[in-house]
């Protein structure tokens, strides 16, 4: 409460130069301790009521950002704030309240749902490690948000494998939101879904954060999916943010080169054979993080690289309000 | 031709009773055409094409129709025979490399004792063939590829290895499924530049099986829609994605955000989700979706019409 009157500027979340290090393997393997950096140097904000695209290929740190953003993981580096309080290292106990509204949806709805319990039950379980309510009220509240997710108020005494792909993740979002969150965190929320699926709970996404007021960090490597969900976008690269904007000026003007390149090798349904895009073919694949390359991460594949690259690492820097880059040589 | 598949059905018997997977597909490919087959999960797409390969081995499935590969008969030929047809003739390319690559071998292994299964020629020449193969599919550095294991290569350069491997005896027909599904967009970019490649170099004929429609109006010269385990509509890429007739086809592409231009407040969304199998509705198995049903859609299964362009809908005149 104390954070909220603080005006309407402060963002709802922010992370300052947050880093997620694992360490693998052992002292006895045959390469040693390794540390890997999944996430590395990324400063953030989120502001409330607004939805942030997070986009970037496999391996590039995203889910892991997403995992440390609701301290599902440990930070090992930098801060994390939401409302302005820092959270990077509160305990269990402490975070209590703060996990009430912060909340995650997870890609595989089958896999993060307990087969062995009802999906009334699922929903409910949040209400009943948080709440106050008594049995009634709470089963109340389950139908109501059964409701809000379009799902029947006799569906509550289902199992998750009576249910096909996008009604499980129903109740995943259901689950979510039951808390009156403020803030939810989507890891690839309709990449499991059949495709003619997936439009639905788009459009349920959309409407619940009109009606219920919620910000959004929405993670998918689908990018016109994205597109259509965000107001802004950040674009990872091996762990760090290569460039961020309002959504529309990264899709119609991307600067990174990676950027570029990604949006360019979204194969897009062309009705007229004029309308081919130029498809810019990156070279190599991904680098291990475990051992990224120096100086810019993205050089060794990058079109436009130069000696200054592999040397200098360049930093994220605003070229315009909202618009920053992490290139030498960026097209803004 | 060089596939003609003519009212295929494939059906497996399960404790819940006859699941039929395909039910009537027919579909003719000709030399060097790309055919991109596009369905959600369940359609059917998968199904149809390993019965084409005669990879469907369960002793509860019963494949009716006629497979006719380059005017012979594959439905009811000796594994023995197939044999000599796949992986030399027919080539497949699966979703997951890993599947396709056994770990405990090298690359270069792997595709020159495919190169010996079919072809008289000695190691050391084998492994000259299989060089130039990685060379082909642009592995950055193919000699010392050659000597590494599936687990030290990337996606994609393992996918690129099961495609050295598919092309090791220049197919004339190559099957691909849902190769670049596990893949990275950027990836995948380069995987179907070098289908597109390959076509041109081997004049293979490829059967494109994806969800995505993207992929399949890069990629595909004529298109099939599968739904529920039958064709729903069937045309050139132009036709399809330009003038569609199925309220299925057309739904589909209208649910799908665009990348460009204008973002609609809500995106057309489907209602529902596709039926099971098991529980296929007496009529058309789209009507429960369909925006345009109307009586005749719940009494009977409407038919694929003839001609280059058609889609089995009671609603869309044939054109």
């Amino acid at each position: 409460m104390r954070a909220r009157m603080q005006g309407t500027d402060q963002p709802i979340l922010e992370t300052r130069a947050l880093g997620k290090r694992f360490s693998i393997g052992t002292r006895f393997s045959s390469e040693g301790r390794r540390v890997v950096h999944a996430v590395d140097n990324v400063s953030l904000t989120v502001q409330r009521g607004e939805t942030l695209g997070l986009v970037g290929e496999s391996g590039c740190g995203k889910s892991t950002l997403a995992r440390c953003l609701v301290r599902l993981y440990d930070i090992t580096e930098g801060q994390l704030l939401f409302e302005g309080e820092d959270i990077t290292g509160k305990s269990l106990a402490g975070l209590r309240p703060f996990r009430r509204r912060l909340q995650m949806v997870f890609q595989d709805p089958s896999a993060s749902l307990n087969p062995r319990r009802r999906v009334g039950d699922l929903v409910a379980e949040p209400l009943r490690v948080h709440g106050k309510l008594g049995a009634k009220a709470i089963r109340e509240r389950v139908v109501e948000l059964f409701d809000l997710v379009g799902l029947l108020p006799d569906h509550v005494v289902r199992y998750p494998h009576e249910f096909s792909g996008g009604q499980r993740q129903r109740v995943g979002i259901a689950r979510a939101i039951a808390l009156n969150p403020d803030l939810v965190v989507l890891d690839e929320p309709v990449s499991a879904l059949d495709v003619s699926v997936q439009a639905q709970i788009v459009n349920l996404l959309a409407d619940l954060q009109e009606k219920l007021k919620l910000t959004y960090v929405f993670i998918a490597h689908d990018l016109s999916v994205v597109r259509q969900v965000s107001n802004r976008i950040a674009v990872m690269y091996l762990g760090s943010i290569v460039e961020e904007g309002p959504s529309e000026e990264v899709f119609s003007a991307p600067a990174h080169p990676y950027s570029q390149a990604l949006i360019s090798a979204v194969p897009v349904v062309e009705t007229t054979p004029s309308g081919r895009r130029k498809r810019i073919i990156l070279s190599g694949d991904v680098p291990s993080p475990l051992n990224p390359p120096a100086g810019c991460r993205f050089h060794p594949r990058c079109p436009v690289a130069q000696e200054r690259c592999a040397r200098e690492r360049p930093t994220l820097v605003e070229h315009k309000a909202g618009r920053k880059v992490a290139c030498h040589f960026p097209t803004i | 031709m060089i596939l003609s598949v003519r009212d295929l059905k494939v059906s497996f018997r399960t404790d819940d009773g006859v699941v039929r997977a395909i039910d009537g597909v027919s579909f003719d490919l000709a030399e060097g055409e790309i055919l991109g087959v596009v369905g959600e999960s369940g359609s059917g797409k998968t199904v149809s094409l390993l019965a084409v390969m005669g990879l469907i081995t369960d002793p509860n499935a019963v494949i009716e129709g006629s497979i006719r590969y380059k005017g012979r008969e594959l439905v009811g030929l000796p594994a023995s025979e197939l044999r000599l047809l796949r992986g030399n003739e027919i080539a497949m390319i699966f979703q997951d490399p890993m599947t396709a690559l056994t770990p405990v071998y090298t690359i270069g292994w792997q595709i020159a004792e495919q190169i010996r299964a079919h072809q008289r020629i000695s190691k050391a020449a084998a492994m000259k063939r299989v060089e130039e193969l990685l060379a082909e599919v642009n592995f950055p550095n193919p000699h010392e590829a050659m000597s590494r294991y599936p687990h030290q290569l990337s996606g994609g350069m393992r996918q690129r290895a099961v495609i050295a491997m598919a092309l090791s005896c220049s197919p004339a027909l190559l099957v691909a499924d849902e190769p670049t599904t596990a893949l990275d967009v950027t990836v995948q970019a380069g995987i179907l530049d070098l289908v597109r490649k390959l076509r041109a170099t081997h004049n293979s004929a490829v059967v494109f099986i994806t969800h995505d429609m993207g992929v399949v109006s890069e990629l595909a010269d004529r298109v099939m829609v599968m739904y529920a385990g039958r064709i729903v509509e069937r045309g050139s890429r132009q036709d399809l994605f330009a003038d569609s007739l199925h309220p299925y086809t057309r739904a589909l592409l209208g649910s799908i955000p665009p990348l460009t231009g204008d973002k609609p407040h809500r995106l057309p969304a489907i209602p529902g989700s596709p039926p099971s199998l098991l529980r296929l509705p007496k009529g058309c198995a789209f009507a429960p979706r369909c925006p345009v049903r109307y009586e005749p859609c719940d009494l009977g299964k409407p038919v694929l019409g003839d001609g280059s362009h058609a889609a089995a809908c009671f609603r869309t005149a044939q054109p």
